[in-house]
């Protein structure tokens, strides 16, 4: 068991050297509350904190680059006039002192918050066992689009976020970037499909797009900090007073992050009026399946995606004059 | 200081060398090396290696912000953070914020009283320092709005609930009211203490040569142990191991305590406790409620003799019951019983619209307590046991340690200086005390142990769940005619339920009948938690009385009125019926959209409890006046409470008095901090030895005087006791304390949302002692039912009974941004009986909120809620 604090990408990645029993951190602030202080046996560690060039971003002609180790607290500060339902995502997870932590590439390679996954003593698809606990027992957090084993959401805000721009992302492998939806499947045994043994470095965005308007919301319990029950981005461009292009991504029922095209294509070339909202945010649960314990989630979704277009256009999500349903 | 490489020492673990790391980090402005484990957090190397123990950590998952650091001018969650990532960092932790000077932050939570226990004050200064520092350098001395300051401090948690007063200490701070340096001082005596990290806690002790403990626990929700074989905690580095487990043998639950092991450092103990794996003939855990009561399933207990085992979720004595299977009761409580059960059937029976039925739900609450239960046991010294516990208890604990390890009441010394919070979870002697006593006993030197978080919201107690069914006659002229109330407690291997008893209790002499039952099950036990039962049936019993009013056609405060027997509420309902929150109420049909507004009320009364035996000496020490009892102060003020009493003598300032509590042995019988007891019992006898020592100074001043001291016990109340007994140190005086709580709630109809806007709280409680913190007690107070009525709830696997809810994150207690605006009004008339003239607040204070909240809701919604806590999960199912 070793710990190594590499400082650059290329001698991290050599002390991986494709060796899956070795683990990477970034901020820590998934790791270190799994862990509970503790490495793991016979883990070896690689820590990137000390790292160069992952800590940037960097808007050029082609786009916007993201280090890996850029931290959510500075996606939320400088996009938010470039890519604001990104920002907006940012700025609406966990708290402020973790947001001045937590990274970008350990937000979009964190592990389940499946209190069973989590739990020491449990165990399930996602730490090696078989089945998954929740299915058949208390599931009331879990999803809403029953398509995997595990029926656990996504944790990742940001991939959602990201979704909705098309942004792919780099590694050490490879060298070829990969839509940023391609990290996730519904393969229950595992968090996100990253290569064993290699470093994502970047997240990359296609140019910002002038006057484009964004919303983000979260269903919870309380006023904030807190997972989502349900959550949706939303970007819109209006051109002429109609809906030139939409996109609407949701997470918190699925078992990876949803781009809901269904959602969008009922909003492009329409006026951003609450009829349209109301038809296109309906779309949202199409193909739902349910859990016995999460058929409430299905009026959230709707509510959230409803709330983040209207925010997106400028509308207050509270106060009476507009808001029946 | 580099860590670039892997330097290799320290404890072995099944052969494998761990890994040490140097890290170079200036804390507080002066540079400190330090070597750390890999995966350790910054959190524990501040606390272990640097002995800045201001720093706290109590969610340990970056939840509750106790262990907030500035970290390179940032506020950073240190739990979460790597101590490796402190290399190269400039640190500042409480100890450094208030250094030189106090700084205005502190000032302002001192002075506002922002703070109660104090365990989360520490990184809400720290948190506060940050925001107002940046505030105010951004917009100048201007000052923000709620929502601004719950989402700066969104990632910090007060169990005690001092939202109100951080609200102000943070606007007040940013208006610049603290810009004029001096010390960090308010009414609560300690508060400086607490604002600079300097209060120690037990958690927080540290003796030479000190060992840690570990409990080893079941994962096993039933079963038999054929083999608990601890050698394996003694090959993997543990000094020593003790068993704890019952000599029957048996496993009820998922986390009973089993096994205790020592080893020089906690992460040695646990990596050995995980070392143990006991062999257990496993059986299908009881959980689910109706199951366990049905012909054929298994008994938890399986007769007479391990019934005797079941422990106790009642305060007091546990009143004998018959057993059947898996439920045991009826306990009845009951006047003219029989009559009552007779009209109601019959009103049943005609469909009478004046009987209201209503069932309800409510979930299992955890005390969530921000210091978790910890004691250091100091037993190298056979003759003496000297302990720092963190309890509400110091001094019965003296008897139940000794009674427990066969010591007389001399050789024990119990020392709890501050207290990060108990809400009737550390009452009694619990099982960390237990273990390091144990592992001290064999090891003969000092031994710690402090539970994790996940113990905390597992082990260590609960509020349990409950079942009720409650109906309520009104006669033609709208007059109570019957009551009854059925409640099932749900308190998993634990039994006492006593929360339909209570219920009886609240209105007029109609007829009643109230029947309290246990389901017993595989599930982790109950304890008393503030105000037992309480908060349960006052949620089934005002929300029948409010919907009694809606079919009397009648105002809900006039129904109350008219029904309640109780003088000082009365004057409570007149005030609360006069508020614009209550006379500017929308009506329910008129409402339509989706953010609704709703108003509820609840009315509650709870016992007048006393240690009879209280006494407390004030002496004159060097010259100053100090005054002395074997109590603790868990954040409730008991410091403030005893200080106040001798300067109100003296007619002097009260932080010139000092306050010696927290330590047994020299100070006389203090009370347990329980069952609301502990200002009137301290009040009156503080008083009286104070004037004793006054009289005999006969005018000279005390800081001519040589040392003396005057012992006073407390006078009898003016009119006589109901019950002339004392039982474990508290006496039920006569007359209730009595409330009255005023809810407004929004309810957002499509996210299911339900925010709490504003709470007006009436309490009759008498003369009060120490206002500010009683105000603070009485706003926290509503923070919890705000925390029982819409967000708390303990979760469990169906299938294995293994807690889900076992961190901050699962289980969710109220944040600053759900804090509604308080409003606390104290009627301080009525209790001229009892000494001082005033009693217990924290109980009563807390009781009806819930039901305000719910009677909110059905105000709002229209609909009944039935079960709480009222998610989005069923308030979507409620609105359907």
């Amino acid at each position: 068991m070793s710990a190594h604090f590499p400082e650059d990408v290329a001698t991290a990645s050599t002390l991986l050297a494709g060796d899956e029993t070795v683990v990477i951190r970034a901020g820590g602030t998934d790791l270190q509350e799994r862990w509970g202080g503790r490495l793991p046996l016979a883990t070896g560690l690689v820590d990137l904190t000390r790292v160069h060039g992952l800590r940037e971003i960097r808007t050029e002609a082609g786009g916007t680059r993201i280090g890996a180790m850029v931290t959510v607290a500075k996606v939320a500060r400088e996009l938010a006039t470039t890519y604001p339902a990104l920002s907006l995502a940012a700025a609406g997870l966990a708290t402020p002192q973790i947001r001045g932590v937590a990274t970008v590439g350990g937000n979009l390679l964190q592990h389940t918050r499946c209190p069973y996954a989590r739990h020491r003593d449990l165990d399930c698809y996602k730490t090696g066992g078989q089945g998954c606990p929740a299915r058949e027992g208390e599931h009331s957090t879990g999803v809403l689009f029953d398509t995997s084993a595990c029926v656990h959401p996504h944790p990742s805000s940001l991939a959602m976020a990201l979704l909705l721009f098309g942004a792919t992302f780099t590694t050490t492998g490879s060298g070829e970037a990969q839509p940023v939806g391609d990290l996730y499947d519904d393969d229950p045994r595992r968090e996100h499909r990253l290569e064993g043994g290699h470093i994502l470095t970047e997240v990359r965005l296609p140019p910002p797009v002038g006057g484009e308007t964004g919303g983000y919301v979260r269903a919870i319990s309380r006023f904030e900090a807190e997972w989502p029950l349900a959550e949706a981005a939303a970007r819109i461009v209006l051109r002429d007073g109609r809906i030139s292009e939409a996109r609407v991504a949701v997470g918190g029922v699925a078992p990876t992050p949803l781009l809901l095209e269904a959602v969008a294509s009922a909003l492009r070339g329409e006026r951003l009026e609450e009829a349209t909202i109301a038809a296109a945010s309906a779309r949202a649960v199409e193909g739902m399946a349910p859990l016995p314990g999460t058929a409430y989630k299905a009026d959230l979704l709707i509510g959230c995606v409803a709330d983040a277009l209207r925010r997106a256009a400028g509308s207050p999500r509270h106060g009476r004059a507009d808001s029946d349903s | 200081m580099g860590t670039q490489t892997t330097r290799t020492s320290g404890a072995h673990t099944d052969g494998q060398p761990e890994a040490r790391l140097d890290v170079g980090v200036t804390v507080n402005g002066a540079p400190k090396a330090v070597s750390v484990r890999p995966a350790e957090s910054a959190a524990d190397a501040l606390r272990e290696r640097l002995d800045l123990t201001g720093t706290k950590v109590v969610c340990g998952g970056g939840v509750c912000g106790a262990c907030t650091a500035l970290v390179d001018g940032r506020p950073t969650a240190t739990c979460l953070l790597p101590a490796t990532a402190l290399d190269g960092a400039e640190v500042t932790t409480i100890e450094g914020v208030g250094e030189p000077e106090r700084h205005l932050v502190q000032r302002a939570f001192a002075a506002h009283d922002a703070l109660q226990c104090g365990y989360c004050t520490p990184g809400f200064v720290v948190g506060a320092v940050a925001f107002v520092d940046r505030w105010r350098e951004e917009r100048g001395d201007i000052e923000p709005d709620r929502p601004t300051i719950a989402d700066a401090l969104a990632g910090h948690l007060c169990r005690c609930g001092t939202y109100e007063g951080i609200y102000r200490a943070v606007a007040a701070a940013c208006r610049g009211d603290f810009d004029k340096a001096g010390p960090a001082t308010g009414q609560r005596v300690e508060a400086e203490a607490k604002v600079t990290g300097a209060a120690r806690y037990t958690t927080d002790v540290s003796l030479p040569g000190m060992l840690h403990g570990v409990i080893v626990r079941s994962r096993h929700g039933a079963g038999t142990v054929a083999e608990l074989d601890l050698t394996h905690a003694m090959n993997a580095g543990a000094h020593d191991a003790i068993v704890l487990l019952d000599e029957d043998r048996t496993v009820r639950w998922v986390g009973q305590p089993l096994a205790a092991v020592v080893a020089s450092d906690r992460h040695t103990a646990e990596l050995a406790a995980e070392a143990v794996h006991p062999v257990v003939e496993p059986q299908s855990p009881v959980l689910d409620h109706t199951a366990a009561v049905r012909a054929g399933a298994r008994a938890v207990y399986a007769d007479r003799s391990a019934r005797r085992r079941a422990p106790s979720s009642a305060e007091g004595m546990v009143i004998p019951a018959p057993w059947r299977g898996n439920l045991r009761g009826p306990n009845v409580l009951t006047w003219l019983g029989p009559v009552a059960a007779q009209r109601i059937g019959r009103a049943d029976a005609r469909d009478d619209p004046r009987l209201v039925r209503l069932d309800v739900e409510t979930a299992v609450q955890m005390h969530t307590s921000f210091e978790p239960h910890a004691c250091v046991a100091d037993f190298s010294d056979p003759a003496h046991l000297r302990l720092w516990v963190s309890t509400q208890a110091a001094g019965s604990l003296v008897t139940e340690v000794a009674q427990r390890f066969g010591l007389r009441l001399e050789q024990v010394t119990v020392h709890a200086e501050h207290v990060g919070g108990g809400f009737g979870s550390k009452g009694s002697l619990t099982m960390e005390t237990v273990a390091a006593v144990g592992l001290s006993r064999a090891t003969r030197r000092p031994v710690k142990v402090v539970l994790d978080r996940r113990e905390e919201l597992t082990a260590t107690g609960n509020r349990p769940g409950t079942r009720t069914s409650v109906a309520l006659l009104a006669d033609s002229g709208g007059d109570l005619a019957a009551v009854t109330i059925d409640t099932h407690g749900l308190g998993g291997v634990s039994v006492g339920s006593a929360v339909a008893a209570l219920g009886a209790l609240v209105y007029g002499r109609s007829p009643r009948r109230a029947r309290d039952y246990d389901i017993v099950t595989n599930a982790p036990p109950g304890t008393p938690f503030r105000g037992p039962g309480g908060p349960p049936v006052l949620f089934a019993l005002e929300s029948a009385v409010d919907e009694m009013a809606r079919r009397l056609g009648e105002d809900p405060i006039s129904l109350r009125r008219r029904w309640d027997g109780n003088e000082r509420r009365r004057r409570l309902y007149d005030r609360a019926a006069s508020l614009p929150l209550w006379t500017e109420r929308a009506s329910t049909v008129a409402q339509g959209g989706r953010i609704r507004t709703g108003v509820g009320v609840a009315a509650a009364n709870w016992f007048y409890f006393v240690d009879p035996d209280t006494r407390v000496s004030v002496s004159v020490r060097d010259g100053r006046l100090s005054v002395a009892s074997a109590t603790q102060d868990m954040g409730t003020g008991s410091r403030t409470v005893l200080a106040n009493a001798v300067a109100q003598v003296f007619e002097v300032d009260p932080h010139e008095v000092q306050v010696r509590i927290g330590t047994t042995g020299s100070a006389p019988h203090g009370p347990t901090s329980a069952g609301s007891r502990t200002t009137t019992s301290l009040w009156a006898p503080a008083v009286e030895a104070a004037e004793q020592l006054k009289r005999s100074l006969a005018g000279q001043p005390v800081a001519d005087s040589p040392d003396r001291e005057f012992t006073a016990t407390r006078a009898a109340d003016r009119r006589r006791r109901p019950l002339p007994l004392t039982v474990a140190g508290i006496q039920a005086g006569r007359q209730f304390t009595g409330a009255v709580h005023v809810a407004e709630v929004e309810v957002d109809t499509v996210l299911g949302h339900t925010r709490v806007t504003r709470v007006w709280g009436g309490i009759n409680v008498g003369k009060i002692h120490a206002p500010q913190p009683a105000r603070s007690q009485a706003e926290g107070s509503i923070i919890q039912g705000v925390g029982f009525a819409l967000y708390e709830e303990q979760r469990l696997d169906p299938h294995t009974g293994a807690t889900l809810s076992s961190n901050l994150e699962d289980y969710r207690i109220p944040a600053l941004g759900d804090t509604p605006e308080i409003d606390i009004h104290f009627d301080e008339q009525g209790w001229e009986h009892v000494p001082g003239g005033g009693v217990g607040l924290g109980e009563v204070a807390t009781l009806g909120t819930a039901a305000a909240i719910g009677n909110a809701i059905r105000h709002a919604t229209g609909r009944r809620p039935r079960h709480l806590p009222m998610t989005p999960a069923r308030m979507i199912e409620l609105l359907r």
